[in-house]
């Protein structure tokens, strides 16, 4: 619950706030947001299913957005950035069209 | 495979069912104060980052949009500049033309005659008459849905050429395309996809008009290659063409043209 509220009270600052991220970083945005997609989705679905539990939503977050830049960092040394990029949106895609699925089954019993 | 039958299969992360077993078991521990206030600081955290992410990657960014700005404010200062131009050259040579037929009204009415045949002939002032209007447009569907411009659809340099050249030999005293006069020195070609006249670019319909015989005109012209070529490219092409007859057309002057090599012989 209490993971919950924090978000909402960081989305409410960045709304308010509107600070600007610095050129470097700009890269790692995209797969950052679906990274959190993944984990705000398996949180979702971890309540749903009762099972929620605010630490390991928190550290699946947390770890979930800081591996999808540590692998698009590494994919651009490398010189595979784009095809990398690829692999975690595909990997992660399936794992939020999953867990959507579960949550519809416990929303509409279909 | 294996990756993505785990994936497809346990999409939820491990970490719930374990903590849930623990908590049934009672092997975990209560949530402390510090502890849940370090969760809700790195919720908060969490989902500033995510906000900010979102925003920044709607946002268009900034210094796009701002030379983007500057290219159009340099583009309306330069065609407002271009605009006040063109009108100082045509107030200035309508001067010129006033003070010449004035000075040489007085002193040679015969070298006046000379000089205002000239200028007409030469396409350099506004003249008017009875004429006819060749349209030639390109195909409607020379622009596909998606953008792309099918170059063969279109109306080409060298088909307008050719309408003037039969417009001429048809005996056209005066030729304009889309109100630009065609002087003595008018080249009609083109530049990537738009064809300039005398260095101004147009675009399709192109009404070429004709000043001369209306009868004598559609006649000749109907006659020529050039109508036989339309009618080729209205067929293969779908260009779009018609010819009609005009009772009074007029046609601005080219202004005086500015020869800086060619010298009068003697």
């Amino acid at each position: 619950m209490i993971a919950f509220v924090g978000l909402v009270i960081g989305v409410v600052a960045g709304l308010v706030l509107q600070p600007t991220v610095p050129v470097s970083l700009q890269p790692y945005l995209p797969i950052a947001v679906v990274a959190a997609l993944d984990a705000l989705f398996g949180g979702l679905r971890a309540k749903l299913d009762g099972m929620f539990d605010d630490r390991v939503f928190l550290v699946s977050f947390l770890s979930n957005v800081v591996v999808a830049a540590l692998i698009v960092f590494l994919g651009d040394q490398l010189g595979v950035g784009s095809q990398l990029s690829t692999a975690v949106v595909v990997v992660l895609g399936i794992r939020i069209f999953s867990n959507a699925a579960a949550i519809r089954r416990h929303i509409f019993k279909a | 495979m294996t990756l993505l039958t785990e994936v497809m299969n346990h999409p939820l992360d491990p970490g719930y069912a374990e903590a849930a077993r623990a908590r049934e078991l009672g092997t975990r521990g209560r949530p402390t104060v510090p502890g849940r206030t370090v969760a809700l600081l790195l919720a908060a955290a969490l989902g500033l980052v995510t906000v900010v992410a979102v925003q920044s990657l709607r946002a268009p960014s900034p210094s796009i949009v701002e030379a983007r700005n500057v290219l159009q404010q340099q583009i309306t200062e330069r065609q407002d500049r271009a605009d006040a131009l063109s009108r100082s050259i045509a107030t200035t040579s309508a001067e010129v033309n006033a003070l010449q037929s004035q000075a040489l009204a007085e002193q040679s009415p015969s070298l006046l005659a000379t000089v205002q045949d000239d200028t007409v002939a030469s396409g350099a002032v506004a003249v008017s008459g009875p004429g006819i209007t060749v349209t030639v447009a390109d195909a409607s569907d020379a622009v596909a849905d998606d953008g792309t411009v099918d170059p063969d659809r279109r109306v080409q340099d060298s088909d307008l050429q050719n309408v003037v050249n039969a417009l001429w030999a048809a005996g056209a005293e005066a030729v304009a395309i889309n109100g630009q006069r065609l002087t003595s020195t008018t080249a009609i070609r083109s530049a990537g996809s738009a064809i300039l006249v005398d260095f101004v670019g147009l675009a399709s319909p192109y009404h070429v008009q004709a000043i001369g015989d209306p009868d004598t005109l559609r006649s000749t012209f109907a006659a020529s290659n050039a109508a036989d070529q339309l009618k080729v490219l209205g067929e293969s092409y779908g260009l779009e063409s018609s010819v009609a007859t005009e009772k009074h057309l007029d046609l601005d002057g080219g202004g005086p043209s500015t020869l800086q090599y060619a010298k009068p012989l003697g």
